[in-house]
């Protein structure tokens, strides 16, 4: 036991040496390592089901951290008085923030989501991060029964011919168990955790009152426009009839020869809190990259998940926001799986006349027009009103965003020197706190980086401009 | 004239369905003995004979719903099961069987499991009391205990079950979902007590 904690308390350093550091108030990171260890020593009762990410464990440092010197940067032009204010009120912020059930993991996924973008933080970092559990422990099978029991009035062993007592797959809500139909299909059940809805509902009010203090600061409305939105994302996760629907009407979009499959839902067998679809026989991307599998293989998977994404954009006007390397199946036949739709995020008309139109205007090269674009979904009503630096970075990221688009033949996405870029630009929008946007800019950004991350670490290529033109036939005429 | 054994058990169940109708629709407090009598069909010193009180009659359900439970507990544990869920699903097969009372049960147990010393002890109460716990120290023992728990133990299992139902009859959560965090982690913490293990350091969740 002693050994162990031993062991946790250095990745936690190390964490602390690679957080970024305020050049002027905490240039060594002293102030932030003491916060960050204040609060990691406070005992917080924990409740129900969100025990599993108790402030003390390491996870929970990691994301308190990040949420620590994401608060703080709120305040960076403050005077010194208002920045002592902040400082309280920052501190108790991550005590709040500690007693949070469900976004205490939701925030976790920024540790998750860091994870896979190896690249953006040193080595040591990427590996402490990898080694860390961002995942709930499941539910033990009497409590997997009483859900059944709730949803259904039958036992799992009653609902299925066969059922996995043991879950082989945690969910972002709840966790998967392998089952048999009586018809004798394989399926996966993907249970929620009780109460989970209205834990989110919670943690957002709290989020929402320990943020009042910046409500002076600008962009407040922005802010609390995104909290709600995200609150409403989390919500669309918790209601698997949604997700249900979503994988019913992606799955009508591909055939055999794409080789790209949706599960089928089996309807009577899910509810709001159970979702039951077709079991996909494969495995994750680590599992798949351990296998060592040659250029072709990897080229052929990235060639199938651009087909995918391309088909969802242009047919559904889907934005799959949780572009997560858990909710692809690299399947033995060589078929690629898309299994979970729980984050799916439909554009509006607005939202999609807005990309459509900054695409074009890249494709076109046509800049004024694309800045017009930008400036619009910075909430700007004219680029003029925007710094130069401003306009200049998000115009980079969206130039670098085009870039598969635009060249022709094969993409190489495992390219370094390309991954790198995107991911700098990206960093610099944020230490410039260019984060004003419409909400739909924050679902494409995690569907963007996340989907180049995917495919970074899958080393892949493909034709992307081909494919793009044969998806996009209709919208993008010229 | 003798009344024959059959006709004493039809007039005992019919007795606790007119009860229990009458329990849910006025409330538990709001029902008379008088009116329960009249509903069965029964003069209301007849109704003694059978139930001497009121208290005596909700408990009666109880325990009887207490009994049904531990019995699909028995057939449901698999075998599988640690002793932390074992304890749950014991627990959550009784709630099962007493959620069709739930909408009066608050008083009922209060006045016959309560904690404290009372003049009148109702006998119901107290044979639920010992029969729930002795079913408890079977699941114990069954996982590898080999003396029964001492006082301290079951007061803290008891204390926590209280808990339990207080909790349950007027959790208002769908399904009463909040009450199973509750019965999970309040015998993970029973778990700990008679294993003397992790109660100070916060157990598999702490670092």
């Amino acid at each position: 036991m002693q050994s162990e904690t031993e062991n946790r308390v250095q990745p936690l350093d190390i964490l602390l040496d690679t957080l970024p550091k305020e050049s002027t108030s905490d240039p060594n990171g002293l102030h932030l390592a003491k916060l960050i260890t204040n609060i990691s020593n406070k005992r917080v009762p924990t409740s129900s089901f969100s025990r599993i990410w108790t402030l003390g464990s390491l996870q929970a440092k990691v994301t308190a951290g990040y949420f620590a010197y994401w608060l703080r940067s709120r305040f960076v032009d403050a005077d010194e008085k208002q920045r002592l204010k902040s400082e309280a009120h920052l501190a108790a912020a991550l005590e709040l923030f500690g007693t949070m059930g469900y976004l205490r993991g939701a925030v976790m996924k920024i540790g998750q989501l860091l994870a896979n973008l190896p690249e953006v933080v040193p080595d040591e970092f990427a590996e402490v991060l990898s080694a860390l559990h961002f995942e709930a422990p499941p539910m033990h099978f009497a409590m997997v029964r009483e859900v059944f029991l709730d949803e259904f009035g039958r036992e799992p062993e009653e609902v299925f011919a066969a059922f996995d007592r043991q879950a082989f797959a945690a969910a972002s809500l709840g966790q998967v168990h392998r089952a048999r139909l009586h018809s004798g299909e394989e399926v996966a059940v993907k249970i929620q955790y009780p109460g989970i809805a209205r834990t989110i509902k919670a943690d957002l009010r709290n989020l929402r009152l320990l943020l009042q203090p910046l409500c002076l600061t600008k962009d407040w409305q922005n802010t609390l426009e995104k909290l709600a939105d995200i609150e409403q994302m989390l919500l669309m996760e918790t209601d698997y009839e949604q997700e249900a629907r979503f994988g019913k009407d992606a799955r009508l979009f591909f055939t055999v020869d794409d080789r790209v499959v949706v599960p089928r839902v089996y309807d009577e067998y899910s509810t709001k809190r159970v979702l039951t679809t077709e079991y996909l026989r494969g495995c994750h991307l680590d599992e798949f990259l351990a296998g060592n599998p040659s250029q072709a293989e990897r080229d052929h998977f990235t060639h199938l998940l651009t087909v995918a994404t391309f088909r969802l954009f242009y047919r559904l006007r889907w934005l799959t926001a949780d572009p997560h390397p858990g909710n692809f199946i690299f399947m033995e036949d060589g078929r690629l799986g898309l299994i979970d739709f729980g984050c799916t995020r439909v554009m509006t008309d607005e939202d999609w006349l807005l990309s459509c139109e900054s695409i074009a205007a890249v494709l076109d090269r046509d800049e004024p027009r694309l800045n017009r674009a930008i400036a619009k979904a910075c909430l700007f009503d004219d680029p003029q009103e925007m710094s130069a630096h401003h306009l200049e970075t998000i115009r980079d990221g969206f130039y670098w965003f085009m870039e598969p688009w635009v060249q022709e033949g094969v993409f190489d996405f495992g390219d370094r020197e390309f991954f790198l870029r995107g991911i700098d630009n990206f960093m610099e929008g944020v230490r410039k706190r260019y984060t004003r946007c419409v909400s739909m800019a924050l679902w494409s950004n995690r569907f963007t980086l996340g989907g180049r991350a995917f495919c970074y670490r899958l080393k892949g290529r493909c034709e992307f401009r081909k494919i793009f033109k044969q998806e996009a036939v209709g919208v993008h005429q010229r | 004239m003798r009344i024959s054994e059959q006709a004493k058990q039809e007039s005992r169940s019919r007795i606790l369905e007119k009860a229990a109708e009458l329990f849910t629709s006025n409330g538990f407090d709001n029902t008379t003995t008088r009116d329960i009598a009249l509903a069965a069909g029964l003069a209301t010193g007849t109704m003694f004979n059978y139930f001497p009180s009121k208290e005596t009659l909700g408990m009666t359900m109880v325990t009887e719903a207490l009994g049904h439970g531990t019995d699909d507990f028995k057939s449901r544990r698999t075998g599988e099961e640690d002793l932390n869920e074992d304890l749950f699903l014991f627990i959550t097969s009784g709630l099962r069987r007493l959620q069709p009372l739930r909408p009066f049960l608050g008083p009922v147990l209060e006045r016959s499991l309560s904690a404290f010393p009372r003049k009148n002890v109702c006998l119901e109460g107290e044979a639920a009391r010992s029969g729930h716990l002795e079913a408890v120290q079977e699941i114990i023992s069954r996982h590898g205990f080999t003396t029964a728990p001492d006082y301290v133990a079951m007061t803290i299992y008891w204390s926590l079950y209280l808990g339990i139902l207080a909790y349950w009859t007027n959790d208002e959560s769908p399904n009463q979902e909040d009450s199973k965090g509750l019965i999970d982690y309040s015998m993970q913490f029973f778990v700990q007590v008679i294993s003397g293990n992790g109660a100070n350091t916060g157990g598999e969740h702490a670092e």
